[in-house]
């Protein structure tokens, strides 16, 4: 029943949204109907998404995809993230995403009625595309053909609350950008006053933090429980995020420095234009599964083909548009040796180098496959040794960029700033000299910490330090880059100063880490609702009275017969102390213990930095 | 010049469209990665019979010969999509061994399945636990090993196997 609900509703849904986008050359109507239209479409696709949810929730087996995906034994929460957690529950989040967008830009004031009509009706088509693409290929209402009382499970390994709410945050970014897409073509049809480029700003600051969100979701997800040690694996799937978060990085930046340009205004339409390319060119490399990667997802032909229909029409309909409708040109940069302008230049050049090398590593193996029938993989030490030198300068500038003038080759307080520099180099050369000196090391801690004093520096020279609202708006581009700062700290320590220590042991035996002793207590089995967990305890520092408690194991997961591992990590805020229980011989065990400094830098810069996403929406 | 800027993303586009839809269409399947058991010994196992628990299978008593092995239970759905294929196999390879392994199913449940859909199996094993899965691996229902007459896996599929695997990947290797 609910199936059908949902079926009806999602077709019914196409139906209007087709109906909206006739309505720009047969049908014309008003604004408020349109816009009513607008809503009940949007309204009808949520309940298309509820009503897969809500047969989730009941475990209605007599749907196809319910019952591929889910099991009655499974907690409340995962059979709620089960919905989006395969192919075609994800299909319709995407769908239902892009509808909350329309919705909620069908509100924006202070935009000109037409522009908005306009800027709705390429959301529509969107939607018609994205909608008839899970109508036939990826329909998750199917029904079950044969009667059944039992589901066949969930990917055991998504069963994580950090795992629940990461793709819905990740598919926010990616949708928002159909927004500044939609805004930006509406832009190069209608040339009206510039009023757009801040209803623009607004969305694509709000998709670039849900963006931020989602990838560092994913990333701590898979620190804790891949049992990896890392963080990040230059994985495909991984750098198909990382794109539209660089490129929308410099679409925000370029929004900034709006001041008429013209020559700005093509590069702010052409960034969004490829934001949005690379938020659906990453759909259709992750949906397709062309790309092998720890995410792995059912592949299908067909719908590969149908989603680079889609990537190709998106992609070539908004650079199209772009070739033939350019906009104007009338005056042209303020452009100077250091100035605010030339810096963000120079900085969204770096970033669209640095997208376009991360999109060579992805695709070049497809490319190789095709000419050469060879199957190879493109990983970290490609994307290590390209991708940071790229943003190195970059980041150098970012640390003085907020303190630039926009007119002049003037730098206030230069001479602090080259002090602050100099002390600060010695600073992190001694700390280098007495731990092993290492190259990465050295400047990822030097362009951290430097970022963070000349922020720190330059709010407190630029500003009158005040506590209210008014005065985080100000500093806020400051406190981003602090945040950035810290996280390259973080970066830093935990990937080139990573300690890696491997214990071969037996219950009750004690050992040395970093001077504290650790007892390796018990192993216990357990046997959880829809799992059984292996565990390995141990005791960190016992000499303490206060010593802590450590579970690192397995899970083994009897509905799909899947192992996974789970790390114990002891959090404290200058290290990770990460315990990985690997396999027993005589009952020895082999445990890796891996000292990660530093590691909690990274997610405090992530918070910091989406907390400047937040303020900055509401800063006109 | 700014002309063939603008034009840059284009041609970017149709370059990416270009290798990625030849790689679609050349029927490559990137999701099938070789698996960690390929070109491996077949697991050890040791199965009784569906119908008689006396009778037993076990590894070494099938050595010498091509094995095709599929796992099945009688509430997989997709199980049911591929059985009539096995007994096209069957006829067209009488020497190969068809060993069919029952996962997880009441035997009266297997039983009646085999009754009305026919039995194309040479041996049905029992795996009521799901272990002698978990020994090859398996990630879901069906799924199809052919194992060479060295006992090494040289084939293994995830999903229904359907006329065009059959064809174009198992036959070449029978």
């Amino acid at each position: 029943m609910s199936s059908l609900v949902g079926f009806l509703s999602l077709v019914f849904a196409i139906g209007i949204n087709f109906y909206l986008f006739l309505s720009r050359y047969i049908f014309k109507f008003q604004k408020q109907k349109f816009n009513f239209f607008i809503r009940f479409s949007s309204l009808l696709t949520l309940l298309s998404f509820f009503s897969l949810m809500y047969a989730y929730v009941i475990s209605d087996f007599s749907n196809y995809n319910v019952f591929q995906n889910s099991h009655s034994n499974k907690p409340l929460i995962y059979k709620i993230s089960g919905t989006w957690g395969n192919h075609e529950g994800s299909m319709l989040l995407w769908l239902s995403i892009l509808s909350i967008f329309s919705f909620f830009f069908s509100f924006t004031k202070n935009i000109e009625d037409n522009f908005q009509k306009l800027t709705l009706i390429i959301q529509a088509f969107l939607h018609i595309l994205f909608g008839l693409f899970i109508v036939f290929t990826s329909n998750p209402f199917l029904v079950n053909s044969i009667l059944v009382n039992e589901g066949l499970g969930l990917n055991p390994i998504l069963q994580d609350p950090g795992l629940a709410v990461h793709p819905p945050i990740l598919y926010a970014g990616y949708v928002g950008y159909s927004i500044v897409f939609s805004i930006a073509i509406a832009g190069l049809f209608q040339n009206t006053d510039d009023e757009w480029l801040y209803v623009a700003k607004k969305w694509s600051l709000i998709s670039w933090t849900f963006l931020t969100g989602g990838i560092a979701l994913g990333s701590y997800w898979a620190y804790y429980e891949l049992g990896w040690g890392g963080w990040w694996f230059w994985d495909p799937v991984e750098n198909i995020s990382l794109m539209p978060w660089i490129a929308g990085l410099a679409l925000v930046h370029s929004l900034m420095m709006v001041r008429g340009e013209q020559a700005i205004k093509k590069w702010i339409v052409f960034l969004s234009i490829l934001c949005f390319s690379l938020s659906v060119f990453g759909t259709f490399l992750v949906r397709s599964g062309i790309l092998t990667s720890v995410h792995s997802f059912a592949a299908d032909a067909s719908r590969g083909i149908f989603i680079l229909l889609i990537f190709f029409i998106v992609t070539g309909f908004g650079f199209l548009v772009f070739l033939l409708k350019e906009p104007k040109k009338s005056n042209t940069l303020n452009l100077l040796f250091i100035n605010k302008v030339s810096a963000l230049v120079i900085n969204n050049i770096l970033m669209i180098i640095a997208t376009l090398t991360i999109l060579l590593g992805t695709i070049y193996p497809i490319i190789i496959e095709v000419l050469y029938n060879k199957r190879i993989s493109v990983g970290g030490p490609y994307f290590n040794a390209t991708v940071i030198p790229i943003m190195i300068p970059g980041f150098l500038l970012m640390s003085i960029a907020p303190i630039l003038s926009w007119q002049t080759n003037k730098m206030n307080n230069s001479k602090k700033y080259v002090i602050a520099f100099i002390i600060l180099s010695v600073l992190v050369l001694i700390q280098s000299y007495f731990l092993d000196f290492n190259t990465w090391g050295f400047v990822g801690l030097l362009l951290g910490f430097w970022i963070i004093l000349a922020s720190i520096i330059a709010i407190f020279s630029s500003y009158k330090i005040k506590i209210n609202i008014k005065f985080f708006k100000i500093i806020n581009p400051h406190v981003a880059h602090i945040g950035v700062g810290i996280a390259i700290v973080g970066i830093t320590c935990s990937s080139v100063f990573q300690n890696e220590l491997d214990f071969n042991l037996s219950e009750g035996d004690k050992f040395n880490i970093n001077g504290k002793t650790v007892l390796f207590e018990k192993i216990e089995t357990t046997n959880q609702i829809n799992f059984q967990s292996l565990r390995g305890k141990f005791l960190f520092d016992i000499e303490k009275n206060q010593s802590k408690e450590i579970e690192a194991g397995k899970n083994y997961y009897p509905v799909s017969k899947m192992i996974t591992s789970e790390a114990g990590i002891l959090h404290q805020w200058n290290k990770d102390i990460y315990f990985i229980l690997g396999d027993q011989k005589n009952n020895v065990w082999f445990v890796k213990v891996l000292i990660n400094p530093f590691v909690s830098f990274i997610w405090l810069g992530v918070i910091i930095m989406i907390y400047s996403g937040l303020i900055a929406v509401t800063r006109r | 010049m700014n002309r063939i800027i603008i034009l840059t993303p284009l041609i970017i586009l149709l370059i990416i469209c270009f290798f990625s839809l030849t790689y679609l269409l050349s029927g490559k399947d990137p999701n099938k990665p070789p698996s960690a058991l390929l070109n491996k010994n077949v697991p050890s196992f040791e199965s009784t019979s569906l119908y008689d628990t006396k009778e037993i299978i076990r590894t070494i008593d099938i050595k010498n010969r091509k094995i095709l092995i599929n796992f099945f239970a009688s509430w997989c759905s997709p199980c049911k999509i591929e059985h009539p294929l096995f007994f096209e196999i069957g006829k067209k390879y009488p020497e190969l061994y068809l060993l069919g392994f029952n996962h997880k199913d009441p035997t009266s449940d297997a039983k009646k399945y085999l009754e009305d859909d026919g039995n194309p199996y040479d041996f049905v094993g029992v795996d009521a636990d799901g272990l002698i899965a978990l020994e090859f691996g398996v990630f879901g229902l069906p799924e199809t090993y052919l194992i060479n007459e060295e006992g090494k896996i040289i084939f293994k599929f995830m999903g229904p196997i359907t006329k065009d695997v059959l064809k174009n990947e198992i036959e070449p290797l029978l």
